[in-house]
């Protein structure tokens, strides 16, 4: 098992000198930042995509501080920080970056891009997804996307081809599905960090290979048998993002001796549990699916009811014990979700732990983390 | 005979005959309800006020006079909703206009106020107060300290959860360049008052670097739409109709109040010496973005007579320093925090206009429409906030060389707002690499002062005085 997912990890890796050997091939790079930026899109145009969401380093956030705020998330800051420290080597080659454009962190560090003449291009995304005129206005940005792809790309994004790259996402996401589900078990063969991992490496893998590779491992998974203690108390975990390498949380809940059997993130996962409709429109359906079908990201006003009635939904589907909600330092509104959430999880008796961080993951950092980690599981435990 | 703090108070802010005999009591009893002890107006009345105001001009005093008939107004709230006035609030960032249409259209039935930033400027700016009773009791709800939440979204939240102020018929909140603001309310309807009705308006900020964000008709068309959305929605909440006609009467104050803020910028940034502050300056341009429940009528005889004094200042060659003092232009004069300014003065510095309320000559150009939802949209989009950062920059660099001779930028003060506050430092340096003028960068905070007391600030102010006044003297 952990040689599969090894070997997605290894794909990862050499991302960057494939889309350097693509650029050789004269196929254009394009990163892309935020779900709501459709990478089918970008794959159809026959351009190669990069998702930007790395994180979980103390250096690259504070790399961009000459120029911006310090109460910015660390996951918006280290988007810019890693290419100013010199360690993103797939941004100086990017054709166009194309980031969505709901919240003021990201929207802030886009000009940041900007003002260091990177190939920006922006997505805007309403909050307030209740309005017919709203949606609209997704729409409409959606489909001045698909016209600059086909700009920068020279390639029409045809229907058929949109549809066989929904298709290819479909597949990875019914695969992940599959895995997903598997933590349901009393005693899960694959807890949250490795699930969450897959779920990574699955953005950076060739789509069309993705699925039959994730099928493998969830074949190697089905029958096998738990790798918690029983009796682990089932966590499920809630918040922003999950960047990709910011594993200390997830793991450290799990060395501790809790099993995270479901996620609710509105970033750096893929949104697998919303399949893009294949027939009829295209645009349309991916427009439909992300703004309208999947339950709201934490900005869209309003959200936050039935938010927590999804996560409700969670509980209950996966017998869930505890939920850990992960908040990036000095993300305000999701400060503001977490404090509506407690209150709803006192009054359904689900014990509920604030996790923040700054990715500042150093010894210091470290012990009190742990501490409320440990202190959290074992007063789950206590209660079950 | 014992003094009567509230009348010397009310005499200090210009009210005189007739309705000083009624408002004394009024004053006394609506100042207790928003937390102010006889203490905190005789602090205000001997120390705050005289300290950091300029009290020699009788427009200031009318312009702080003003203001206070705003915080008795809003400490009525709750007896005004027992009545059956209509309660409409709003936020900041914000222009006047579409809230002073509500006013326009429901008279006396309707009450107008954006609370929050009401009682930040009128509790801190004038009493120095606001923390303890408002922020202190947000945190306790759950807006954590460690996170830099907004200080006005925190004391709408606390004056909310106190019930200093009584819920809206509805808020309608503008989260044009603001994410917390308007989840502020989905907060407080989600933790505590589920009465509390709101209505937001946004867009995203998705135009590129140097896009001209008032010329793209697109992004016009949509903000009016936007407008027309929660007019329709306080409509209906209120039972209040607002007409176009009301929007346009609405369009033509806000914009005639522009263009006498712009005369008054000019003669205070014109002037040597100078002769008003810089927090002053901004206290007159305010009510640019903010409605007043009591509409015009004060805030504009206020601010005619402050043009007046400051052309009788300039002829006599009377000012806040003497001749030929350096200056420096700020992004947003932090006039809540007074001192802010007042340090600057200790130290032979003038703070002059902000760049969030200076005018450009496009700012006052004729309307580039007819229909009045599309005019404040266009006027809303031609102010800076609303901006990409490139095209602020444009505005800004305009301004800077506009108000020119000035020997200084002040940046920063806004390091809780991930909008106005975030690109600020990268907007320093296009403006002093375009205009040659030196900025400076203070993180601090506009609306308080719990984090950056004046200890913690003045050796940053004093150096940057020292710069500016070097390189004056160097010139």
């Amino acid at each position: 098992m952990d040689k599969k997912i090894q070997s997605l990890a290894e794909a990862y890796k050499k991302r960057p000198v494939e889309l350097k050997q693509a650029k050789k091939d004269g196929k254009k790079v394009i990163e892309y930042i935020g779900h709501f930026v459709p990478e089918e899109m970008i794959r159809a145009a026959g351009a190669e995509p990069y998702f930007m969401c790395r994180g979980g380093e103390p250096e690259p956030p504070d790399a961009v501080l000459e120029y911006m705020l310090r109460f910015m998330n660390p996951l918006a800051r280290s988007m810019m920080g890693y290419h100013l420290m010199g360690l993103d080597p797939v941004t100086p080659m990017a054709d166009l970056i194309v980031a969505q454009q709901a919240d003021c962190h990201i929207g802030r560090i886009t000009e940041l891009m900007e003002f260091n003449e990177l190939p920006v291009y922006k997505v805007g995304v309403p909050p307030d997804w209740k309005k017919e005129f709203a949606g609209e206005y997704y729409y409409k940005a959606l489909m001045k996307l698909k016209a600059k792809l086909e700009e920068v790309t020279g390639n029409e994004i045809t229907e058929e081809g949109l549809k066989e790259q929904v298709e290819y996402s479909n597949a990875i996401n019914e695969s992940l599905r599959k895995i997903s589900d598997l933590r349901k078990k009393d005693n899960p063969p694959i807890g949250g960090y490795e699930f969450i991992r897959l779920n990574h490496y699955s953005f950076y893998t060739d789509p069309k290979e993705t699925a039959g590779k994730l099928e493998e491992i969830y074949e190697g998974l089905k029958d096998a048998p738990g790798k918690f203690k029983e009796g682990s108390p089932r966590i499920l975990l809630a918040g922003h993002a999950v960047a990709i390498g910011d594993y200390v949380v997830p793991r450290m809940i799990e060395e501790n001796g809790a099993m995270i059997v479901s996620d609710m993130l509105d970033e750096g996962l893929r949104w697998y549990n919303w399949d893009i409709p294949t027939e009829g429109d295209m645009m349309r359906n991916i427009w439909k699916t992300k703004y309208l079908d999947k339950v709201p990201v934490n900005i869209f006003q309003p959200a936050w009811r039935e938010r927590f009635a999804y996560i409700k939904q969670l509980i209950d589907e996966n017998k869930i014990d505890g939920v850990v909600w992960y908040q990036l330092s000095f993300d305000e509104i999701y400060d503001m979700e977490c404090t509506c959430l407690a209150k709803w999880m006192k009054e359904i008796n689900m014990p509920f732990l604030k996790l923040e961080s700054s990715y500042e993951y150093s010894r210091e950092a470290m012990g009190p983390l742990a501490t409320r980690v440990e202190s959290f599981i074992e007063a789950v435990k206590g209660g079950m | 005979m014992a003094r009567n703090i509230y009348r010397e108070f009310l005499e200090l802010c210009a009210f005189e005959g007739q309705e000083l005999e009624e408002m004394v009591p009024v004053w006394e009893k609506y100042s207790k309800k928003l937390g102010l002890t006889e203490e905190d107006i005789r602090y205000s009345l001997e120390v705050y006020i005289p300290k950091y105001w300029d009290i020699q001009y009788l427009g200031v005093r009318k312009m702080i006079g003003a203001y206070i008939r705003e915080a008795i107004e809003l400490a009525k709230t709750p007896e005004y909703k027992e009545q059956g006035v209509k309660i409409v609030y709003g936020i900041l960032p914000a222009i006047a206009t579409n809230y002073q249409a509500v006013k326009i259209a429901g008279g006396d039935k309707v009450f107008v106020s954006f609370p929050d930033l009401q009682l930040v400027t009128i509790l801190n700016a004038f009493f120095d107060k606001v923390i303890d009773d408002y922020l202190e009791t947000a945190e306790e709800t759950g807006m954590t300290y460690g996170c830099r939440h907004c200080a006005l979204n925190k004391t709408r939240i606390g004056a909310a959860y106190k019930g200093i102020i009584p819920s809206p018929d509805v808020i309608w909140v503008w989260g044009f360049n603001c994410d917390e603001g308007p989840k502020t309310d989905e907060y407080i309807n989600c933790l505590f008052d589920e009465d509390w009705n709101y209505v937001v308006s946004r867009i995203p900020h998705d135009t590129h670097a140097g896009e001209v964000d008032d010329e793209n008709v697109e992004r016009v068309t949509y903000i009016a739409d936007q407008l027309r959305h929660g007019q329709n929605a306080v409509s209906e909440a209120t039972g209040i109709e607002v007409l176009p006609e009301h929007v346009a009467q609405a369009n033509d104050d806000v914009r005639r109040f522009a263009f006498k803020t712009g005369t008054l910028t000019k003669l205070v940034c014109s002037g040597n010496p100078q002769p008003l502050s810089g927090s002053a300056l901004t206290i007159f341009t305010q009510p640019m973005t903010v409605p007043m429940n009591t509409g015009f009528t004060y805030i504009e005889e206020a601010l005619d007579i402050m043009i007046r004094e400051c052309r009788q200042a300039k002829k006599e060659g009377t000012g806040i320093l003497p001749k030929d003092h350096p200056k420096v232009g700020s992004y947003f004069v932090p006039f809540c925090v007074p001192w802010v300014d007042g340090i600057f003065k200790e130290n032979g510095v003038a703070t002059t206009f902000s760049t969030n309320f200076a005018q450009t000559k496009k700012n006052l150009a004729p309307p580039s429409y007819d229909e009045p939802y599309m005019v404040t949209a266009e006027f809303w989009l031609r102010q800076p906030v609303l901006q990409n950062m490139k095209y602020e920059v444009v505005g800004m660099i305009e301004k800077v060389e506009a108000n020119k001779p000035i020997d200084g930028l002040l940046m920063g003060f806004f390091d809780f707002d991930r909008w106005l506050g975030a690109h600020q430092k990268m907007a320093a340096k296009l403006i002093e690499d375009a205009t040659g003028v030196p900025t400076f960068y203070m993180e601090s905070d506009f609306w308080e002062d719990r984090d950056y007391s004046p200890e913690a600030l003045r050796t940053r102010i004093e150096s940057v005085c020292q710069v500016v006044k070097m390189r004056k003297e160097m010139s």
